[in-house]
């Protein structure tokens, strides 16, 4: 079972992934967004990641060290920090000193962020393969 | 365990494909985790013991004094078991993860090479089995 148990591992790592990419794409389409339901301007989104057992075996073991694990999403963190503040009196949101306060986005951070996130996803589509290509081997076998 | 036909190099190829897949496991759970804050990655050893366990002296029969004939005895493997520790992050700086991606991806590529090393000897050991048990025609 151990196989399947790389396939269980890996495709928690690509959803993992996927959904911090969600993230940073929604950080990078709302880099000048002024209006939230919140209210104030749009606030940075990052995935933090935990560990996470992807069998029932794996959760029984949790702790020991060699324990295999995924890795899942545990929650969407919102960094309360202050945004740019950017002088135009003519922008609607603009305060009584003509400065409006954009989202506290740094456009290098999110397309770093983003080129890591792609790194990952791909060493974990290898990590797949490697185990695809590995089962089908064995099943040479005698042949 | 029928010894004689599945010798000791057959048990040790299949002792080392289950390692080399539970290897695989460990591999993909450090990549997976490669920036989980606070995740130490897993190392997995067994390539020594393994063979020692193989040149090892032998279970079952021992042969008593040198005029006896070979012990048929043959190692038994099964109980043979890797180790693992888990590499923790002394740095003191960032999130505690310790994982090297790079040094991961060459251990997965290596893993998977030796494994299919060890596949094509089995395959070896099979066909000349079968090469002795045919029957002439």
């Amino acid at each position: 079972m151990d196989i399947l148990g790389v396939m269980n591992i890996g495709s928690s790592a690509l959803r993992a992934q996927t959904i911090r990419l969600n993230t940073i794409s929604s950080n990078l389409a709302n880099i000048e967004t002024t209006r939230t339901p919140e209210g104030g301007p749009y606030r940075k989104k990052s995935a933090v990641f935990t560990t996470a057992s992807t069998s029932f075996e794996a959760h029984l073991e949790q702790g020991r060290p060699q324990t295999a694990q995924g890795v899942n999403v545990q929650y969407i963190r919102t960094d309360n920090g202050p945004g740019k503040m950017v002088y135009d009196p003519s922008h609607p949101d603009s305060d009584e000193n003509g400065y409006v306060e954009k989202p506290n986005i740094n456009l290098a951070e999110e397309m770093t962020d983003m080129m890591r996130a792609r790194g990952s996803y791909e060493a974990n589509v290898t990590a797949i393969k490697s185990a695809q290509r590995m089962a089908m081997k064995a099943l040479e076998i005698g042949r | 365990m029928i010894h004689g036909l599945f010798d000791t190099t057959i048990q040790a190829l299949d002792k080392a494909l289950e390692l080399r897949s539970q290897k695989l496991q460990v591999i993909s759970s450090n990549i997976a985790n490669a920036e989980t804050p606070g995740y130490a990655p897993i190392r997995m050893d067994f390539e020594k013991s393994l063979q020692e366990a193989v040149s090892g002296p032998e279970s079952g029969q021992v042969r008593t004094h040198q005029n006896h004939m070979p012990a048929a005895g043959g190692k038994d493997l099964s109980d043979f078991r890797a180790s693992f520790h888990r590499d923790y992050d002394r740095s003191g700086i960032g999130d505690r993860n310790s994982v090297s991606i790079e040094q991961e991806m060459v251990d997965l590529s290596e893993n998977q090479i030796r494994y299919e090393a060890a596949i094509q000897m089995l395959n070896k050991k099979f066909s000349m089995l079968k090469l002795v048990i045919q029957e002439r025609t």
